[in-house]
């Protein structure tokens, strides 16, 4: 199949000249469940930046869907970002933070008010959509960020320690709500965390990120049973 | 539980801090209350002549409607200005990080500091009838009012938007970026929404600025520019109508009240996020454009900020195009023949004994207040720190004169006779500062954690042990930010001073305002001279001010 996101030889050092990202280089079929996982400072949050445009590479080439992407501003990529904090705007309602990237597509009202129904309905939010978000829970929160992530169809999903917010109780149910909504679609995914569990659990393919390289890149079992290295080994343990 | 059962014990004998109430609380029922509450008697006896009424006397009078009519509108026209130069810099300063930033924000800061004389003082000398700069004349005292309006309140209205608009560069931004929105998009349905209450909030305080500025308005405004607060001054100090200086007042109080009021519902309405990400998203400039833009800024801040400073200081330097300094000289020179019959050396002593003993009023009077709400929030409700709090912070929201007139209508006669004491002054000094001195320390005591106290006592040490042995040492630096707080704010006060101040004692603003409104050449170049001392005292005060304070983020 054809490789659908490709980096080439990515670099990206900080302000101070520190080195963030060191010559990644990846390449992923259409519909790609993948997660990054890797210890805070390992480059893999600014990774997900740089594919999402929030952040430029020093050097190096990102191609998705045969189109370089390079010098394309994130709010033409149509790409999907979950945030850490899940960024919902506060002065929407539910139902207008789902809209948003709808509007700004320039779909019309009823297509919109069409597509808002849909989302909530899937998310098990159907009453929620007058809320405010200060009324909200942290899972239903999350919910909403995802709506609100998915509505616009995006060619690619991107969530960044999406559980992080979260108290530790919730975590576990809604990795599996989360895992279950995600393979249900026909998307290629980047899943960033530092957790081990949550990375096995939400990839196929799982990418082992330490101080700005790639160690490893495979499924989750060969990972656990075929480590490359010593620091692999000693980071999964 | 344990917390509940600790309280209900310690109530049952009045701890040393609930005491330590009680010294502000009789401070302000002296010098506040009392005093406001003249005015509010003073005013109910407004008599109009035989065929005036009440109310006919100022809602009769054109010249009255005038001054109400102009009050608002300078405010209102200042408070436009304002607002309009310090967006774009405030989106600069929010978002990007470039070389001298810091020396950017330190400059625009110092305007607010200074004194209201000095900057009049300094608008003479940039504008006035010896123009400085490029000979440009802009003696038009509207046009030198809401300049040094602009001027003034630049900083305030800054440090609010940049506060506000720096935390909502993060991911909120982001996440709209993501689902599609422009740059131009993301501004006008996210960032600017979020952005309106911290507008509005910075407005609301800058505009209760304005309506109650007062040494701009008299020295650069004449007879012909009055506004409510200079028109209290006339008609009480030239004119001795003092219910209609009274009830002036009142309708100043009312309104600065309300406006205070506005300012802090829409400081609440203003969520702030994530704020301590902030750093993280300035960026530097990439395009040749964001440079411009950045140089544009700074070279803007400079010409605001700078220019009428540096003014200041060549004017009092030159006289007929020479390099001089025969203006400091004659400071300390007795000129006969002068109606200043006190040379202005005398003015700078008494300026600095009156800062003295209000810094220390202040401090007692503020640590205390400090002691005392700390003490309410960590063994009552909320209730109560709620209540006492803004209450502690009122003479931040009565302008100076009311509070001035209100002193000498009621500190003059028995009960409480203050007319011929060294102490009314810097009591009325004191009242100014107390809100800035409380605001400095109140968070440092508040980061102390209670444990500290609490271990100490189990060691066997009393309350007044503990504050020395653990509090004090704790909260040095907020003291000492407070106390040149109260400092600078007592050599730069203005309105209280010029209602309280006798002939005899006069302070450096009141020196300062006297010899501008003097002719000849050595009048007006000893106004520079010590308007530039003055300035340079009050700057170095608030750089270290700002050194001391813990960087905040707040408003002012």
């Amino acid at each position: 199949m054809e490789n659908e996101l490709v980096l080439q030889h990515i670099q990206k050092t900080f302000d101070d000249g520190s080195l963030v990202l060191n010559d990644i280089n990846l390449e992923l079929p259409k519909g790609t469940k993948l997660s990054v996982l890797g210890p805070s400072g390992s480059g893999k949050t600014t990774l997900l930046r740089l594919v999402a445009g929030l952040a430029m590479p020093d050097s190096g080439t990102f191609s998705f869907a045969g189109e370089k992407m390079n010098d394309v501003p994130p709010y033409k990529r149509n790409f999907g970002m979950m945030f850490q904090d899940f960024a919902l705007f506060p002065h929407l309602n539910v139902e207008d933070n789902i809209a948003f990237g709808l509007q700004m597509k320039g779909m019309d009202k009823t297509q919109r008010n069409a597509r808002v129904g849909e989302m909530l309905a899937m998310m098990g939010l159907a009453k929620f959509g007058k809320r405010h978000i200060d009324e909200l829970s942290g899972g239903e929160r999350q919910r909403v960020a995802l709506a609100r992530t998915l509505a616009p169809q995006p060619r690619l999903l991107m969530l960044d320690e999406p559980l992080s917010a979260l108290d530790r109780s919730l975590r576990k149910h809604l990795l599996v709500e989360l895992t279950q909504i995600i393979a249900h679609l026909n998307i290629t995914t980047i899943f960033v965390t530092h957790d081990h569990e949550e990375a096995f659990a939400a990839g196929d393919l799982v990418l082992i990120m330490n101080q700005g390289q790639i160690e490893q890149k495979g499924t989750p079992e060969e990972l656990i049973h075929f480590p490359e290295n010593d620091w692999v080994r000693s980071f999964l343990q | 539980m344990d917390r509940k059962n600790a309280a209900v014990i310690k109530t049952r004998y009045l701890h040393p801090y609930l005491l330590a109430g009680l010294i502000p609380a009789i401070f302000f029922l002296l010098f506040y209350f009392y005093p406001l509450s003249g005015i509010l008697v003073k005013s109910f006896s407004l008599e109009g002549g035989k065929n005036l009424s009440f109310l006919d006397q100022v809602f009769g009078s054109p010249r009255m409607m005038k001054v109400i009519w102009f009050t608002f509108w300078q405010a209102g026209v200042s408070t436009l200005l304002t607002l309009i130069c310090a967006f774009p810099c405030a989106f600069v300063l929010s978002r990007y990080q470039f070389r001298g930033k810091r020396i950017i924000r330190i400059l625009a800061s110092i305007p607010f500091v200074l004194p209201a004389v000095v900057v009049a003082a300094a608008f003479q000398a940039c504008f006035g009838d010896k123009p400085f700069f490029f000979g440009i004349t802009l003696d038009q005292p509207l046009v030198l009012i809401l300049l040094a309006h602009v001027f003034y309140n630049f900083s305030v209205m800054l440090r609010i938007l940049t506060g506000f608009w720096s935390s909502l560069q993060g991911r909120i931004s982001e996440a709209a970026m993501v689902l599609g929105a422009s740059p131009l998009k993301v501004f006008l349905t996210v960032t600017l929404p979020l952005l309106k209450p911290a507008i509005f909030a910075a407005s609301a305080l800058v505009f209760v600025f304005c309506f109650s500025s007062f040494g701009i308005i008299l020295i650069l405004g004449g007879p012909s520019y009055s506004t409510i607060e200079a028109e209290i001054y006339r008609q009480a100090a030239h004119l001795f109508n003092l219910p209609l200086a009274s009830f002036l007042s009142l309708i100043q109080i009312t309104f600065t009240f309300l406006l205070m009021w506005a300012y802090t519902a829409f400081t609440k309405r203003a969520a702030r996020f994530s704020p301590d990400t902030e750093q993280i998203h300035l960026k530097p400039p990439v395009h040749l454009w964001e440079k411009m833009m950045i140089a544009g800024v700074v070279l803007f801040v400079f010409c605001l900020c700078a220019i009428p400073l540096i003014a200041l200081v060549a004017t009092s330097l030159t006289h007929a195009g020479k390099l001089t300094l025969v203006y400091y000289q004659a400071l300390f020179v007795n000129t006969t023949g002068s109606i200043f019959y006190i040379p202005p050396f005398h003015a700078i002593k008494y300026s600095l004994l009156f800062a003295v003993i209000s810094l220390l009023i202040a401090l007692v009077t503020g640590i205390c207040a400090a002691l005392f709400i700390r003490f309410c929030d960590r063994k009552f409700s909320n209730r109560w720190t709620t209540f006492f709090d803004p209450i502690f912070m009122l003479p931040l929201s009565t302008s100076a004169v009311t509070l001035g007139f209100g002193i000498i209508i009621t500190l003059d006669k028995p009960p409480l006779n203050l007319r011929t004491s060294i102490f009314l002054i810097p009591i009325a000094h004191a009242l100014v500062g107390f809100p800035f001195v409380v605001r400095a320390i109140l968070p440092a005591l508040r980061a102390i954690p209670e444990q500290f106290s609490e271990a100490a006592s189990m060691l066997g040490a009393s309350p007044l042990t503990v504050f020395k042995a653990i509090d004090l040492p704790l909260m040095s630096k907020a003291l000492v930010a407070g106390a040149i707080f109260a400092f600078t704010i007592s050599l730069g006060e203005f309105g209280a001073t010029i209602f309280t101040s006798r002939p005899e004692t006069p302070t450096i603003p009141v020196a300062i305002y006297r010899f501008l409104g003097q002719p000849g050449a050595m009048n007006y170049g000893q106004a520079m001279a010590i308007s530039t001392i003055l300035m340079i005292v009050t700057a170095v005060g608030f750089v270290a001010i700002e050194h001391f304070r813990k960087e905040s983020t707040e408003g002012f």
